[in-house]
């Protein structure tokens, strides 16, 4: 169910607090579509501690490989990467377009894979944590109720206090790619 | 005077631009050894792996950085060469660099399988190989560093496999290459909170409730390579000690 309790500035706001944190600079220097990588200096093991502080702030867990991991696992090996090349197949090129949205950032034909995670943008990884918390339940898994409330950065139930459960990113990224690949049909 | 028993001794540590390698070659300096320090990618690593021989050399050491993939018979050759090149010996050769997927060993597709082997097996016998002649000169020491993956399963740990592997090749080539002269042993080292303790965090449930005082320090593992090293470990040969504060035996672990 799509949350109201946690917006998408507070997650922005969590991120920019975790990146100034992890990469030591100064918050103000961060803007929500700035690339992790190309504006921000980050490195990808970067990514793991921005991730885990997401994780412990929002008490959700993100996927733990990213969309074209997923695709090959899915689809089969070398669906997404041409072995010979090391570079994007048009269907995944097709597919980062979907998933990025062509107008925020340009996706090169001959992509490689390693420059996938230049991608992502503080917005997109805030996309992320937002889809997972829309997979809020209507009704909490301890008692039944139907109420929600926020605890500092967290949704609990109103009424037994227990946290919100929700859908983990990896499996978030593999209903999408089924969901893409009926209507698109890019592998 | 210093007491620096690896005086004019030379170290070569694989994968030693962050890390565990980097506390192994920071210690082996500090007891005297000149360094060769290895790392595979250019940009950040090589920066580390820079900053790493100024501080050696701020010790009063010489080192040198080579930039190579293991796995990769013709970069060995020529790292194992310039290295040699520059320092004049070899004594030690410490094979720490590792590279692995974290998944499921039967999701893996042919292309992990031939990294994982290509890096973790292979790479480290054919630093072996072509370490091997100068070791003979120097009646020199390998150490395999290896983790608790050799022994205990980990579902997204496909290295752990490999690990046993190389615990083999150290109990080998104890015999194999006792008549030249040079002695093998190996590290198992527990946990230790370096960057793929990050990639490991993700993975494992439950870690968090792991007591801070298992966790090693990179440097601990540091001190036994620099044991292994020396002459008071010369009647171990072909043995892989376990480094990890007793976790490995806490399957009772009552409070």
């Amino acid at each position: 169910m799509k949350q109201q309790l946690l917006k998408e500035d507070d997650v922005i706001r969590e991120m920019k607090k975790a990146l100034a944190e992890t990469l030591r600079i100064d918050e103000d220097t961060i803007q929500a579509d700035s690339s992790l990588i190309n504006d921000l200096g980050a490195e990808s093991l970067d990514f793991l501690d921005v991730v885990y502080q997401m994780e412990q702030t929002f008490g959700i867990k993100m996927a733990r490989h990213q969309v074209l991991e997923h695709v090959e696992e899915l689809f089969g090996e070398d669906t997404a990467v041409d072995p010979d090349s090391g570079e994007l197949t048009p269907g995944a090129v097709a597919l980062l377009k979907l998933r990025f949205g062509e107008e925020s950032v340009e996706i090169p034909e001959d992509m490689d894979m390693d420059d996938v995670p230049t991608l992502v943008t503080v917005r997109s990884m805030s996309r992320a944590v937002l889809d997972i918390l829309d997979t809020l339940p209507s009704a909490c898994e301890a008692c039944g109720a139907t109420d929600w409330k926020r605890d500092d950065n967290k949704i609990a139930c109103s009424a037994c206090d227990a946290p919100g459960t929700f859908e983990n990113g990896d499996d978030l990224t593999r209903a999408w790619l089924t969901k893409a690949q009926e209507e698109h049909k890019l592998f | 005077m210093e007491n620096l028993p690896f005086l004019d001794k030379v170290a070569i540590v694989t994968g030693s631009s962050r890390g565990i390698g980097h506390a192994i070659a920071f210690a082996l300096a500090r007891e005297g050894a000149d360094l060769i320090v290895t790392y595979r990618r250019s940009g950040k690593s090589a920066e580390k792996a820079e900053a790493l021989c100024v501080q050696i050399r701020d010790l009063g050491r010489r080192a040198v950085a080579v930039q190579g993939d293991i796995a990769v018979k013709a970069d060995v050759q020529r790292m194992v060469s310039e290295g040699v090149e520059a320092l004049g010996r070899l004594d030690f050769l410490i094979l720490n660099a590792a590279v692995a997927p974290f998944k499921p060993i039967e999701k893996l597709f042919e292309k992990e399988l031939k990294a994982l082997v290509g890096v973790n097996y292979t790479g480290n016998i054919l630093c072996l190989q072509a370490a091997l002649p100068h070791l003979e000169k120097s009646g020199g020491t390998v150490v395999f560093i290896s983790s608790l993956g050799s022994r205990f399963y980990n579902p997204s740990y496909p290295l752990g496999s490999m690990k046993a592997a190389m615990e083999a090749v150290v109990r080998d080539c104890g015999e194999s290459l006792r008549d030249r002269g040079v002695n093998i042993n190996g590290v198992c080292a527990g946990l230790v909170k370096t960057d793929s303790f990050k990639v490991l965090r993700q993975l494992w449930e439950g870690i968090d409730q792991i007591p801070e005082a298992l966790f090693l320090q990179p440097e601990e593992v540091a001190d036994v390579v620099n044991f292994l090293c020396s002459p008071a470990s010369k009647a171990i040969r072909g043995q892989t000690i376990v480094v990890d504060h007793g976790m490995s035996n806490r399957l009772y672990s009552g409070g």
